[in-house]
């Protein structure tokens, strides 16, 4: 098996202009692309929504919760942006296969659910009618594109829960199988024992145990 | 509750400039009027002041506020809360981060049985700063769905009286629970002569088998037998042999000459046997078990009624419980089915001791 490794330099960014943003994502990422685009005007929007313009410093990096739910170009790009983590426990995975992401600020409980609009493909040859290559094209439409052709944006509230949020780990369990500790209300509750998941059965593995 | 007065701490408020606000929390709520369009409370007592709520509060002629100015003995609602909520919280209970006037709401985090502890409960409401309102123990609860409240009563409480149910709770634990349900591969026996021998369709394969997956669980075979003891402790027997997590039989509980399926039961070989429940319907169940294996015996009732005895202990038992006559015999409180026009079960009375 190949496998590559890439030293990232992620620097903490304020929110700078968008081509910045763009080429610092794309080179975070390994790639510009499309995917590129949308994720990084979705976190300049999302930000701007909930009130932070400089969410990857402090006093905001504390006041932001991203969940993306999709894993692909666009997460990289929203992590970048908003400097949200998962082992801050500020990038929070919901696997919807859906191009979206909900923008949170824990200090006012403001939250905005933004989806990247599947017509918006469809629209790139009026935003860039020159390029014949779908790619490039959806590349140079997506960055001119207008907001709403390309997003669509639903205030919503998030209840989220205490044991997700950032910070020291506040819960632990120890299991009552193997003796693993786990940590944030993630233990079950199976046959009068508290138990770990894997003990519990839920395995993305088989042997080993 | 404590029936003495009040014994609010007697905590410090300071009056300090707008300008200053930010992180401080409000003593006192400040009402908002646009004339034709809103009157009420926009900054409400107990807030913490934001960085975006400056401008806010100057345009509503604020230059001045009286906020909290609490001490390491006093803890603030909101806090109060949360730490109670974290001792109360057992496996499979989540709640959210933010608390209003004081009070959390605990949710399931998966689909399971609902655990309270009702001795520490009550232990826990006996103290007159804080409270903690639950659904009934033994409740099938679904993951979101809404278990208990719990709230700090003053704005502020004092340290020593939050320690004093955060001990409760912790000594309890967990005083709040969900237990997940196995999902277990059940063998279902039907009796009766007259399904047996067709004059009668059998109805019980679809009721026992949607009730099951309800809870997760699958129904792994289906047999259907005559009134015929021998026969009936030979099909008991082929389940245990095949490894099924739960037999379910049918009929044959009654008293009547040709109801032989409860003898049939422990004639195959069982461990305990607890023959009638506190329940209507449901008076005529059975309950046995070999080892761990339960084999339960369901009265013809359940073909009549939506929801009976068969619904309170099902769950127990996918939840990995081992009920015995003396559990039967408690559901009686509690184990009167009204017989509504429609059935809103769990969300109601029935089964809840």
């Amino acid at each position: 098996m190949f496998l590559a490794y890439v030293e990232i330099n992620i620097t903490e960014v304020a929110l700078e202009d968008f081509e910045t943003l763009l080429e610092g994502s794309a080179k975070a990422h390994g790639h510009l692309c499309p995917g590129q685009v949308i994720g990084v005007r979705m976190a300049m929007l999302g930000c701007a929504l909930i009130g932070l313009d400089q969410p990857a410093q402090l006093p905001q990096i504390k006041s932001l919760i991203v969940y993306v739910e999709i894993d692909r170009c666009a997460t990289d790009a929203i992590a970048f942006v908003t400097g949200v983590r998962l082992g801050r426990r500020s990038l929070k995975f919901v696997n919807n296969g859906i191009m979206a992401a909900t923008f949170v600020n824990l200090n006012s409980g403001k939250a905005f659910r933004i989806r990247a609009r599947e017509t918006s493909r469809e629209h790139a040859a009026d935003y860039a009618p020159g390029i014949e290559d779908e790619r490039e094209q959806q590349l140079a439409a997506y960055q001119k594109m207008p907001t709403d052709v390309l997003f669509e944006v639903r205030a919503v509230v998030v209840d989220v829960p205490y044991s997700d949020l950032p910070g020291p780990t506040q819960f632990k369990s120890e299991c009552a199988s193997c003796g693993v500790i786990v940590r944030d209300k993630r233990e079950i509750y199976k046959n009068g024992q508290i138990v770990c998941r894997i003990c519990a059965g839920e395995t993305y593995f088989k042997g080993g145990i | 509750m404590q029936s003495e007065q009040n014994t609010l701490p007697q905590f410090v408020s300071r009056k300090i400039r707008v300008e200053e606000a930010v992180g401080t929390t409000l003593a006192h709520d400040i009402t908002e009027i646009r004339p034709g369009e809103y009157k009420g409370p926009s900054f409400r007592k107990g807030q913490c002041i934001q960085p975006e709520d400056l401008c806010h509060l100057m345009r509503l002629g604020k230059r001045h506020l009286y906020i909290l100015d609490l001490d390491d003995d006093h803890i603030h609602e909101d806090q109060a809360v949360l730490e109670l909520a974290s001792a109360l919280a057992g496996p499979g209970v989540t709640f959210g981060s933010q608390p209003k006037e004081g009070k959390l709401a605990l949710k399931a985090i998966y689909d399971g049985l609902l655990k309270i502890k009702v001795d520490a409960l009550v232990e826990f409401n006996l103290l007159a700063d804080v409270m903690c309102a639950s659904r009934h123990n033994n409740t099938p609860v679904k993951s979101g769905t809404l278990l208990a409240g719990t709230r700090a009563i003053p704005l502020v409480i004092e340290r020593n009286a939050l320690d004093r149910a955060l001990e409760i709770s912790h000594r309890h634990y967990p005083v709040v629970a969900v237990k997940s349900f196995k999902p277990a591969q059940a063998g279902l026996i039907i009796t009766g002569s007259e399904v047996y021998e067709g004059l009668i369709e059998d109805r019980f394969e679809a009721i026992v088998s949607a009730k099951l997956c309800a809870y997760g669980a699958t129904l792994k075979d289906t047999v259907i037998l005559p009134d015929d003891q021998e026969q009936i402790a030979a099909a008991v027997s082929t389940f245990l042999e095949r490894g099924v997590d739960l037999i379910v039989t049918t009929g044959g509980m009654s008293v009547d000459p040709d109801d032989v399926t409860r003898h049939a039961i422990r004639q195959a070989g069982v461990d305990e046997i607890y023959y009638s429940s506190g329940v209507l319907p449901g008076a005529m169940f059975q309950l046995a078990y070999r080892g761990d294996i339960p084999i339960l015996g369901i009265p013809a009732c359940a073909l009549y009624h939506q929801t009976t005895i068969f619904d309170l202990i099902l769950p127990r038992l996918l939840a990995g419980e081992h009920p015995d006559n003396r559990d039967l015999a408690a559901l009686a409180h509690g184990g009167l089915c009204l017989n509504c026009h429609t059935c809103r079960y769990p969300d109601c009375v029935f089964g809840k001791t």
